[in-house]
This record gives structure tokens, C-alpha cells and sequence, in this order.
């Protein structure tokens, strides 16, 4: 497939620290790629630089060979889904979705329309209007994600969105996400420190690790291949707490 | 968009950069430039004001252990026993704040002066002028303050740790040492200085019943309004400002004892009669002895020639009525109506930068409105007299507007930037994805989210403007003098009926300012709670 989504030589630097060192990588369209690392390693200024709120020091952001670097956050044709979900919490569901459909010049009926189209794709249907604060952490993140859904972006990007989630919502929320994904044909770029659901949700992971890239392939070659120490350390953390937790429960050694 | 997002977002700093220096940062400058120093030496040697010095010191002293303690007592009956009527007594213990501090000292006159009505009916021969008079009138307009700190600080405490001192098995005292008294330590000690600063600069209360025990403040405006040497007011000025700056510096370094919750477990309260009756009791006595101050009001105002003849009149009235107090109530109206107004407007947008914009010179900006707490009333205005004699401004309704927008500015400031703080932080930047810009942001999400902070800071400008006699005091003239100040005139005047009446509109007309900003409040939340139900049914 071809490359659609290029990001050459970015680099960031805060107060003399590098977060971002020589970044380059390509999505191709329709793809979920995940970006995996801890804390610290640059993962979230990366998410910033692509929406468009941080200016990288140096290097360029292409889509379909357009130079957007120095796009605004709204003319990038990008929605952002964050782990606080920053739903308004004056507004109903219906009106979150709304307000931003009517801002981008769409009439009242027209967005009024469209917004119960994408809340029922999201399933959200009979909770039109409640205010956020009267839904669980999973149904409010749809509704981030229908909000985001309404300008019909072509990426959608993910900020830790299910840190905030009990394991129950994050079962169903990833199935949304593959389904939305599928769906709507939008590349989605996943941000998250969670090696399982990198692994589970992705079509190619990549791992970063103070401000590099350390390795990005498909799933199964991270797993089975790790480039080095560091990533095949990082891949098989989980697995290896897992297996512990296992032993410590049943007494049993693995 | 990002541009014009940034462009917002400067230019909100730039609106609140130039009014936090023409506001507070000149002013004060343009006292420590201007004031004569050469004066100092002198100053410092004079008898009189030796002895100011060391008689605030004390009155401030005695009055705040006095003040903190009543106050801690208060807020401990409201909030740790099972005393009754508590909502009523809530509102009872404030009402102090909803008067000048003169009228208090006025009060006292009236009930233990030489023709009070106790001095007269029961025969209570009690010296009121002098320090004790200073220090039962400080303690009733302050304790209130310190008893709204405390009642706050008792909820914010998790039962959680309670119910974990228990199941560890540690006995009362243990508990209050680790617990209670570990989270109050901050609270305790904001009331402390808050009460002290406050005592200390205040003129009010020893210009009525002070006699001849002069204190610090009295004596700066004695020798400003009476001598007009505005030179050694300033001189005098600095020193009412230690205190204040000391708290300050403290503020600033002490850290908060965050209550690192997600939940706060509503406190259960043991049952114990003994404790009840004891605290009702308490409570009760305050009670009694402020319904008996306003009353003295009433009284005073209705009666013709007290203590000689006690029939029923209006003659009070129709006098104040003569003397154009009319003009003055609408004159405070405008004022305080227009400090809210602005100041609100002014206090959200500073607590926006600093709470939400977050660059580097927000820092500054924080500071800057957190000092401005601790700048005495009579200070800021004879700085303003400095800064602004020869300016456009110099006895205008805009001076007495700004002065006391600034005077009044931290709480209200504090109260927006907690609000506003604890708003999801990334409301902006899904704004910018969606082509929504911060005023939008602002006005469709930020502001029908804090409009409960929001009425808080209007009930609160508007409230204290009605009351203040301290910063309006040096730069009104006639036609644009404050209702207030006229409670000054007519105590120089020794009209005490007439002083009690000015007493009773200001209260009048805050308590029913309190109870609009009440029932709009109710509105809201009424909204809210009914939305709610809506679509439950």
C-alpha cells in the first residue's frame, strides 16, 4: 500500500531536553497504527506536532504528498479523542455533536440530523439527551468519538483514551474502535502505554523510547522479532506480569 | 485559526497586564517614590504614634486569639455537632460581614456607651471606650471571616481518616492531633492572619469607640482627613502594610495540605447530648448577643431622643431623608453594582491566564492578585491620592469604581482560578480541532460552567463595596460620596440614631443583594438538578 501519511526528520526540543530526536515513519491510508512507550518518551508531544498544537524545531508532516506542518489544527482534516474525553459538560450528547456541526457552517436542522446519524452509529441513540456527567467513562468516550466522527476527518488520533476505563469498558471500546475504523475508513493513530491493547488494536505498532523510535513493524514481528533489548523488554513486560500474577494465584509454576 | 487563537489569548494578557499595573503596581510604586522619608526619623520618634503602634499590636493581638477561637467554636457546632437550626445559625454568624466595621463600633455605643441601652435599662456600668471597646468591636466584624474559612475547612476533610483512626484504635486526642488538627493547621492559621491584618488596618472600629486609646490606623487618618499631611499618612501606611506583606510571604511559601481524595465521605457525627447542649448554648449566646446589636439599631432608629424620650418617631428618618441619604444609597448602588460588574469581568479573565493560558508571566500575574490581599484598604487609597491626584480620574465615580475593584480583588480571583482550574484542561485544544476558537470556548463551555463562581464574585464585590470605608475614604467628594462614609460623618457628629439608620439600609440592601445572587443561584441549580429528572420520567 502506499504511504499517505509521511512525518520526515521531526525533532522538538523543551528547555534543552530532546523529547523528539529525528522522527520518521509512514502510514498508509485506512491504517491503525499504535504508538507504544512510557511516560517521558515523547509519545504525546508526537501527538501534539501531528495536530498541529506544538511546532516541530525542524522537519515536515506530508499528507498525499501536501506539506501541512504548518497547518492549523482544524484545516489538518485531524480529530483528537483524549483520555479526559473534553466532552462540554454543559451540553447534552446531541448538543456536543451539534455544537461542533454548527460551528463548521452546518444549519441547525442539517446538524441536527447529521449528529443523531453518528450517535447512533456509535450506539448512543437513548442517551441523546444526557449530560455527560450522567454516563459511565466507556459511553462518554463514544461520544468523544462521535463529536470527533462529525467533520468526517481522515485521521483520528487517540491520547491514552481508555486509561481512565475499567477493564469491562475497554473490552467493548476496543471492539467500537476496529468497528468504527472499519466502518468509516479513517486512519487512526492510537497513543498508549498498554503493550495488550497496542498489540490487539493495531495493524503495526511502533515503540518509542526517549524521543526515538526504537522499532515499528507489525505486531507479530514486534513480538516475535524484537529489534532489541529495550523493545523486547517492553513487549513482553505485560506478559511476563501476567504470567507471575497466574503463578501467584494458582501456585503453580509456569 | 491558531493564530487568531493566540492572538486571544495575548491579547487577554495585555488587557489584564495593564490593568494589574495601572491598578496596583503604579500606585504603589507612586507611594514609595513620593512619600517623604526624610519624615521617618521623626515619625518614629513621635510619642503618639509609639503608641499607636504598640496598642494595634495588642488589640490586634488579643482580638484575633478571641476571634479564631469563637470562630473555631462556630464552625465546629455547625459542622461537628448535632445542634439544631443550623442553616439559620450559618446565615446569623455572617451577618456581621454585611455592615461596615464602624457601625460595630457604633453598635457598642449604643448598647454600653454612657446613654446605652444597657447602661440605661440594666444598669451596666461597663467601660466601652477605650482598648476593651477596640477589642469586643474587632472581634464582631472579624470572627466572621475566620469562622467561613474554618467551615470550609472542617468539610474538606475525608472521613475516611476518621473511620481509619478507628479501626486503628486511636483515642480522641490522638485523632484531633493527627487528623483534624493536621489538616485545620493551614486553615487555622490563614484565619489568624487574615483576622490580624484585618484588625490591624482597620479605622472604623476604634475611630467609634476608641476614645482616646488612638490606634495605628486611626492615626494615619486622622492625620490625612484632619491635617491632610497625606506625606506622613503614606509614612504611616507602610507600617499598617507588615502584617499584611508577613502573611503574604507565608502564604506564598506555605504549602497546602492537599486532601488527596477522589471521594469525600461525609463526616458522621457521634452522638453525645453534653456536647450538643454545651454547643447550642454557645451558639445561642452569639446569636443572642448579635440580634441584640442589630436591634439596638432598629430601636435607635425608631425612638425620638434616647435615653430621654423613648416615644416612637420618625424624626431620625425624615432627617437623614433631608440630608439626601437617597442620593448616597444610589451613589453606593452605582458603585458597588459597577465594581461587581467590572470586577468579576476582570477577576475571571486574570484567573483565566493564570489558570488556564499558562505562560511564563502568568506566575507574575498570580502573585500580583494574590498581593493585592494583602494591601490595607487605607493604604491603597492614599496610594491612589498619589498615583491619580492630578489625573481625570481624582474624585470621580471611575476611581471609587477601580479602588475597590482592586481592594476586593483576591478573594473573588481565588475563588474563579480554583473554578477554572479544575476544567478539563483540553476544552481549548479540541476547540482548536474543531475550528472553535478560545472566545467561543470561553463563552459556549467555560462561563455556563462557573456561573455559580461567577455570582459568588458579583455577591462578593458588590457586598464589600457596599460596606467599605477604608480605600473610598480619601478621594470622594460630596457628590459622589458613598452611603457608608456617611456613618463617619454623623459619628464625628456624635448622631448616633442617624449613624444606626445608614446601618440598617447598608445591611438592608446587602441582604437582599444576597438574596437575589441566593435565589439565581437556586435557578441555576435548579436547571441543572431538573434537566436531570427530565429524562428519568
Amino acid at each position: 500500500m502506499k504511504d499517505w501519511l509521511e512525518v520526515k526528520n521531526i525533532s522538538k526540543t523543551f528547555d534543552g531536553i530532546k523529547a523528539l530526536d529525528n522522527i520518521n515513519f509512514t502510514v498508509t491510508k485506512g491504517e491503525f497504527l499504535s504508538i507504544l512507550g512510557p511516560s517521558g518518551c515523547g509519545k504525546t508531544t508526537l501527538l501534539r506536532i501531528l495536530i498541529g498544537i506544538e511546532i516541530p524545531d525542524c522537519g515536515n508532516i506530508l499528507i498525499n504528498n501536501k506539506d501541512i506542518t504548518n497547518f492549523p489544527p482544524n484545516k489538518r482534516n485531524m480529530g483528537i479523542v483524549f483520555q479526559n474525553y473534553a466532552l462540554f459538560p454543559n451540553m447534552t450528547v446531541l448538543e456536543n455533536v451539534k455544537y461542533v456541526l454548527k460551528i463548521n457552517k452546518n444549519s441547525n436542522s442539517a446538524a441536527e440530523k447529521k449528529a443523531k446519524t453518528i450517535i447512533d452509529k456509535v450506539g448512543l441513540t437513548e442517551h441523546l439527551n444526557k449530560k455527560p456527567h450522567e454516563l459511565s467513562g466507556g459511553q462518554q468516550q463514544r461520544v468523544a468519538i462521535a463529536r470527533t466522527l462529525a467533520l468526517n476527518p481522515e485521521v483520528i488520533l487517540f491520547d491514552e483514551p481508555m486509561s481512565a476505563l475499567d477493564a469491562d469498558n475497554r473490552l467493548t471500546l476496543r471492539k467500537e474502535f476496529k468497528k468504527i475504523q472499519k466502518e468509516f475508513k479513517i486512519t487512526m493513530i492510537y497513543i498508549t502505554h498498554d503493550q495488550e491493547e497496542a498489540f490487539s488494536l493495531s495493524d503495526r505498532v511502533m515503540v518509542m523510547n526517549k524521543g526515538k523510535i526504537e522499532q515499528i513493524d507489525i505486531p507479530n514481528e514486534i513480538f516475535n522479532h524484537p529489534k532489541n533489548t529495550y523493545v523486547k523488554n517492553f513487549v513482553t513486560k505485560h506478559l511476563i506480569d501476567k504470567v507471575s500474577s497466574i503463578e501467584k494465584c494458582t501456585g503453580i509454576d509456569l | 485559526m491558531k493564530n487568531e487563537n493566540k492572538f486571544f489569548g495575548i491579547s487577554i494578557y495585555i488587557i489584564v497586564g495593564i490593568f494589574l499595573f495601572i491598578s496596583i503596581v503604579y500606585p504603589i510604586l507612586s507611594v514609595f517614590i513620593n512619600v517623604g522619608w526624610s519624615g521617618l526619623n521623626e515619625l518614629i520618634n513621635e510619642e503618639l504614634f509609639k503608641q499607636s503602634l504598640f496598642n494595634s499590636t495588642i488589640v490586634s493581638f488579643i482580638t484575633t486569639v478571641i476571634s479564631v477561637l469563637i470562630a473555631y467554636l462556630l464552625a465546629f457546632a455547625v459542622n461537628r455537632t448535632k445542634i439544631k437550626y443550623k442553616k439559620v445559625l450559618s446565615i446569623i454568624f455572617v451577618l456581621p460581614m454585611l455592615i461596615p466595621s464602624i457601625s460595630h463600633g457604633l453598635g457598642l455605643i449604643n448598647l454600653f456607651g454612657n446613654n446605652g441601652l444597657f447602661t440605661k435599662w440594666l444598669g451596666i456600668d461597663f467601660n466601652i471606650l477605650g482598648i476593651n471597646g477596640i477589642i469586643i468591636g474587632s472581634i464582631l466584624y472579624s470572627f466572621p471571616i475566620a469562622f467561613l474559612i474554618l467551615t470550609d475547612a472542617f468539610k474538606y476533610i475525608d472521613n475516611s481518616m476518621y473511620e481509619n483512626a478507628l479501626v486503628l484504635g486511636l483515642n480522641r486526642w490522638q485523632t484531633f492531633r493527627k487528623i483534624t488538627f493536621y489538616y485545620m493547621k493551614k486553615p487555622l492559621l490563614s484565619a489568624v492572619f487574615a483576622v490580624f491584618t484585618l484588625v490591624f488596618t482597620d479605622y472604623g472600629v476604634p475611630l467609634a469607640v476608641g476614645g482616646r486609646y488612638s490606634t495605628l490606623a486611626v492615626f494615619l487618618y486622622r492625620e490625612v482627613i484632619g491635617l491632610l499631611d497625606f506625606s506622613k499618612g503614606a509614612l504611616i501606611g507602610i507600617f499598617l502594610l507588615i502584617p499584611a506583606f508577613v502573611s503574604f510571604i507565608f502564604d506564598l511559601f506555605s504549602k497546602e495540605v492537599v486532601v488527596n481524595t477522589f471521594y469525600n465521605k461525609k463526616y458522621t457525627i457521634r452522638d453525645n447530648k453534653i456536647r450538643d447542649i454545651l454547643f447550642s448554648i454557645f451558639s445561642w449566646i452569639i446569636v443572642i448577643f448579635l440580634v441584640v446589636l442589630f436591634g439596638s439599631f432598629i430601636y435607635l432608629s425608631f425612638v425620638n431622643n434616647f435615653p430621654y424620650d423613648n416615644t416612637f418617631s420618625l424624626i431620625h428618618f425624615e432627617y437623614v431623608f433631608e440630608n439626601g441619604i437617597l442620593k448616597y444609597i444610589i451613589n453606593s448602588i452605582f458603585i458597588s453594582a459597577f465594581c461587581a460588574i467590572i470586577g468579576t469581568i476582570f477577576a475571571y479573565f486574570t484567573a483565566y491566564t493564570t489558570s488556564r493560558l499558562k505562560f511564563k508571566i502568568s506566575i507574575l500575574f498570580h502573585a500580583l492578585s494574590m498581593f493585592s490581599l494583602a494591601i490595607p484598604g487605607i493604604f491603597l487609597g492614599l496610594s491612589y491620592i498619589f498615583a491619580f491626584k492630578d489625573s481625570f480620574i481624582y474624585q470621580t465615580f471611575l476611581i471609587l469604581i477601580m479602588v475597590n475593584v482592586v481592594h476586593f480583588f483576591a478573594s473573588p480571583y481565588l475563588m474563579a482560578y480554583n473554578a477554572l482550574g479544575k476544567l478539563n484542561n483540553n476544552f481549548e485544544i479540541v476547540g482548536l480541532t474543531f475550528g472553535i476558537n478560545r472566545f467561543r470556548i470561553i463563552k459556549d463551555v467555560i462561563i455556563p460552567n462557573s456561573i455559580d463562581t461567577l455570582l459568588e464574585m458579583i455577591s462578593y464585590f458588590f457586598v464589600n463595596s457596599m460596606i467599605t470605608i477604608s480605600a473610598v475614604s480619601f478621594l470622594f467628594n460630596t457628590k459622589i460620596m458613598p452611603v457608608s462614609l456617611l456613618i463617619n460623618q454623623y459619628e464625628g457628629q456624635l448622631m448616633y440614631e442617624e449613624a444606626a439608620i445608614v446601618s440598617l439600609f447598608i445591611l438592608i440592601i446587602n441582604l437582599l443583594f444576597k438574596g437575589l445572587i441566593g435565589i439565581l443561584k437556586n435557578k441555576v441549580n435548579r436547571r441543572k438538578i431538573y434537566a436531570v429528572e427530565e429524562r428519568i420520567f
